[in-house]
This record gives structure tokens, sequence and C-alpha cells, in this order.
């Protein structure tokens, strides 16, 4: 997780990424930062993110984040 | 028949909502179905085969697909860990075969009904310009009803079954229904299955309360199209068919005449639309959301037509940026020159894409990509120099949430949309420009009273609209504030209640656009 939110704050150093659970509802985080946040994801955890998992409930916080890195890391 | 016709709202829906309560539950949505076609032909008559065909064509590949994954999984029961991956792979690469192929049958016919004629015009063009004596014959063909709409609609429905994201539908008729359904068939908005495969085949009895919250959304919707929508329209016509006689002043005011039409017309037709579906207690995706209160053309855009720039990020934005090609550009790009250009690249490729399509969609025509192109100059030229302005802003002491900045950004958004809807309701594209040079070069305010005096707007005209605007922006401040204007009318007392009712009615009745000397707007999205 600390990893997680070591990338996120350098994408938007802004934004509270702690308490936050809008990131992308409340647009916090636009769709370059998304693609910047998947693209560097992919790389620190080694997993791939299908287009399909790209939704606003799994990138509205940094919790809901981890879980999909989680989940998709079990998958592989 | 239009939503906005007085047989669609008087007689057409509450016979459909009295036949669809006599009937036992289990067959609403068959009646839904019935009637939908019979919606579908009084438009486009024989016609609806497409659609039939559009229809039945998804729903045998996602029964394939469904197939393909069962037998996948019961594969995947007997074979060891090491086969799996490769197991998984096999049947993702066929499901993927019947995906594309469906998606490209699908998309044949709206090719054929709506862009044969443009790219022939272009292959007789290029064919002419190097000399090779071949001309084929320009046809236009008439398209069946809301062809962009529920093609888009199909393709979201192969795509999610693709990635199993929803289950294949194993009723044919609810596939059917998903695609033809009434309100939203002619214009939008554009549904998932998922968000509306529940409500829609469920069949509730329409109550009073539904009936009452239905009708009140459709009034709403005829009040923003026929007390502002349909009293603009003779101005904006005459303007833009002769925009040579106009100074530069009245072409910016038939420009933004045009704007305030169009959006008018278009959210005033989702009101009808979300009010029909409100009645049968099925809930409809928004398809606005205060887009003049965007502070850039970004977020414009995700206010405005919020299903279709919906659609385009799911299926066009994310798979284009996130496909292998680009990732391997862009992984290059990383190494060289860092995080922040590579995912300038990487969205700038795939935001080209959804623009040229978003301008495509809207129309066979160059203004039509223009317009695309426009828009995807504009949020790029905001992504790549965003930091600079937050470094100007900071720079300057300029507080960039304060109240006087965002007013300013909210007017520059304004303005440049606008712009872009000059060129789109433009005669054409060098139409568009040359209106575009005659504001530059042309702009007095010399005559101007005297010039708009004999555009079919007299002061009574100015006044209503000025009022009813005032009246649509109120209830636009209190949503954007997330409160309920219709759960505050709710609260009130009955009398009080049927008074707001009444005033509707009657300033819709008394103030409405209609007879001699109107003429009232063609729906203008269920033309894309």
């Amino acid at each position: 997780m600390e990893k997680l939110l070591e990338i996120l704050e350098e994408l938007a150093p802004d934004v509270d990424f702690k308490t936050c659970e809008d990131l992308v509802d409340g647009r916090h985080i636009d769709s370059l930062t998304i693609l910047s946040l998947i693209s560097e994801i992919e790389d620190a955890f080694d997993v791939q993110i299908p287009t399909v998992e790209i939704i606003p409930a799994n990138f509205n916080s940094a919790k809901k984040i981890w879980e999909l890195i989680e989940r998709l890391e079990e998958d592989n | 028949m239009s939503y906005f016709n007085k047989l669609y709202a008087f007689l057409f829906l509450p016979a459909v909502v009295f036949l669809y309560n006599i009937v036992p539950k289990k067959i609403r949505p068959i009646i839904l179905l019935i009637i939908s076609y019979i919606f579908f032909f009084m438009y486009s008559k024989k016609l609806v085969i497409f659609i039939i065909i559009s229809s039945l064509s998804i729903y045998w590949a996602g029964r394939g697909m469904r197939k393909l994954n069962d037998k996948r999984d019961e594969k995947l029961k007997q074979v060891e860990k090491e086969e799996k991956k490769a197991i998984k792979e096999k049947y993702r690469t066929y499901k993927k075969v019947i995906l594309i192929l469906t998606v490209l049958f699908n998309f044949s016919f709206l090719f054929f009904f709506k862009y044969l004629g443009f790219f022939t015009s272009i292959v007789n063009k290029i064919s002419s310009l190097i000399n090779v004596s071949c001309h084929f014959k320009i046809v236009e063909h008439v398209a069946p009803i809301g062809i962009s709409f529920y093609t888009l609609q199909a393709i979201s429905y192969l795509v999610d079954v693709y990635h199993d994201k929803i289950e294949a539908e194993k009723k044919m008729f609810k596939v059917m229904l998903y695609l033809t359904f009434f309100p939203t068939l002619v214009e939008g908005p554009i549904t998932r299955y998922a968000e509306v495969n529940q409500s829609i085949y469920e069949g509730k009895t329409v109550t009073y309360d539904h009936f009452c919250y239905g009708y009140q959304r459709i009034l709403w919707g005829f009040f923003k199209k026929m007390v502002i929508a349909d009293r603009l329209n003779v101005f904006v016509k005459t303007v833009f068919s002769c925009y040579m006689d106009y100074s530069g002043l009245t072409l910016c005011v038939g420009a933004v005449f045009y704007t305030i039409l169009l959006y008018m017309e278009f959210s005033g037709t989702m009101d009808v639309v979300i009010g029909s579906a409100e009645m049968f207690d099925i809930s409809l995706p928004e398809n606005f959301r205060q887009p003049f209160f965007s502070k850039n053309i970004s977020e414009f855009w995700s206010r405005w037509h919020i299903t279709l720039g919906l659609w385009f990020k799911d299926y066009i934005f994310y798979p284009v940026s996130l496909s292998k090609p680009v990732k391997k550009i862009t992984g290059v790009i990383k190494k060289i020159a860092g995080m922040r250009v590579s995912s300038l690249v990487m969205g700038g490729i795939a935001l080209a894409c959804v623009w040229f399509l978003n301008g495509l969609w809207h129309g066979a025509g160059w203004k039509y990509l223009f317009f695309g192109f426009y828009h995807f100059t504009l949020i790029l030229m905001g992504d790549i120099f965003e930091p600079a302005i937050v470094w100007l802003c900071s720079k300057f002491h300029i507080n960039r949430q304060g109240k006087s900045y965002t007013i300013f950004r909210i007017i520059k958004t304004s303005i440049l949309v606008f712009i872009g809807e000059l060129f789109f309701r433009a005669p054409g594209l060098a139409a568009g420009f040359k209106m575009v040079k005659r504001i530059l070069t042309n702009f007095h305010f010399y005559g101007f009273f005297d010039e708009i005096a004999f555009l079919g707007m007299d002061i009574t005209d100015y006044i209503i609209i000025g009022l009813a605007l005032l009246v649509v922006l109120v209830v636009s401040i209190y949503r954007e504030k997330k409160i309920s204007v219709r759960d505050k009318i709710k609260e009130k007392l009955i009398a009080l209640r049927w008074c707001i009712y009444y005033a509707l009615i009657f300033t819709i009745l008394i103030f409405g656009a209609y007879g001699t000397g109107y003429e009232p707007v063609a729906p203008i999205y269920a033309d894309f």
C-alpha cells in the first residue's frame, strides 16, 4: 500500500490520498493521471489492468485501487 | 411521431401506460417491446428489419460467447494449473473472433446508411485529383431511426459480454427491448445493459406517484423546447442560412442563440425521454449535468451528452490508450522524456481516435470532422499547458479556486463552445470559416438593432426567452448544489404543488412558440 501511495502522491501531489474517496467522481484525478497511474502500477506490481476494470468504482480511493491490484495479483 | 408531439404526450403515452397496467406483470415487458416496434415502424417503416437483425446478431453472439465460457470452465476443471492459461487464451481468441465479426456486421449497417455517400464522394475527389477515370454514383440512403444510438448500445452489450462484465441474456426479447425501448430509441441516452436490465424487465405497476413524477419531468422538457428552443429557431435559421448578409455581431448572437437552442432542444428531449421511462419506474442515465458551469472543455464534455462521452471513454479511449502498440510507443517515450510526456502521448493518441469518431458519429461531413478536431485540439492543449497555467497562477497570486477566476474560466469555456457550435450548425465547413472571418472583420454595433429586428423575434420574444432562461438557470444552480427542485416541490402542500404544475402548463400553453410565425425545431440529434 505504501508503494501505491508513493506513486499516487508523485502523480497528483495536491490530493490527500489517505482520506479522499471520490478521486474520479470528484474529478481530483483526470483521465491522463489515470493513464499514468495504470502505467506505473503495471510496472511496479507486474500486473495487467484490463480496460474493463477502469471504472470509477475501482479508482475512487487509494484503498479501492489497492484492492484492485490485490485482485489482479491473485488472478495472475 | 416526435416526443414533442401532442399525440405522444397526451394520447400515445397515457394509452401505453393504461395498457401496461392492465396486463399481467409477466407480459408487461413484451407489451413494451411491441409498442417500441410500433413506435419504430411509425418512423422508419420497413427499415425495422435492420434493428431486428442487429438485435438478433448481438443476442446470438452473446449466447455464443456464453457457451464458450461454459466450455472453457468445464475444461479448466479437468486440467492442471500450467495448462489453464493456454486454455483461457484459446477461448478468449474464439470469443474475440465472434466479437469482431459481430461488431463489424453491425457497423456495416451504420456505414451503409450514414457514411457510404460521404466516403464515395471522397473516393471520387481523390480519383479526379490523381486523374483516374473512375466516378462512383453517390447514393444517400434514409437510415433507420436511431441507428447511431442503438448501434453503440449493441456494441456495448457485446463488449461487456466479451469481458464477462455482464451475463449474456438468455431471453431474446430482452435484448430486442434493450435496443428498441421507445423512449430512448430516437435520441438516446445511450444506455448500458447492466444499468437498465433490472428495471426494464421488472414490469412494475405504474403508480400515481410515478405517473405524476414522469409527467412533471416531461412538462419541464416541453417548457425548455417550446418556450425557448422553438422561439429561437427562426432567428437561428435565418442567420445561418444568409450569414453573408449580417454583421459579425449578429453572427455572434446567432452562434450563442444556436447553442442555447441546441441545449434546450436536446436536454428538453432528454427530460421527455427520462420522464416517459420514469412513468414505468425505469430509471435512465442522465445526459446533461449543467454543462455551462464547466471550467474547461474537458469538463464540458463530461457534462454534455454524458452517455456518449462515457461510451467513447470506455470503448475507445481506454482500450486504445492501453493497447499494446500504444503502450510500446509510450514505454520508449517514458524512458526518454519521462512520465508526463508519455502519458500525454498515450492520452493524445487515444483522444485523437475518440474525437475523430465523435465528429464522424455526429455526421458524415467535413464540418463534423473539424468539430471533432477542434475539441481534440482544445482538450489536448488544456492538458499540455495545465502545468504552465498552474505556474502562472501561483506567480501572479491568482487563486484558482476563487470566484472571479472560476467565472473567468466558465466564460472562456462557453465562448469556446459557441465557436464549436457555430461550425456545427454552419451549412458547411467553408461556410463556418467564412462566418468566423466575418465576425473578425465585420464586427460593429452600427445597425445591429435594425438587423435583429427582422429576424423573427420581437421584444416580447426576448423578454420571454430571458425570463425562461432565468428559470432554467435557477434550477441549474439548485441542481449544481445537489438540491433536487422536484423533491422540494414534492414537499409542498398539495394545493401549492398543483399551482406550480398549472403555472408550468399554462406557461407552455401561453408562451410556447407555436402557430403563425414560429417553426418548431426538428429533433436535431435524431439525424445523427
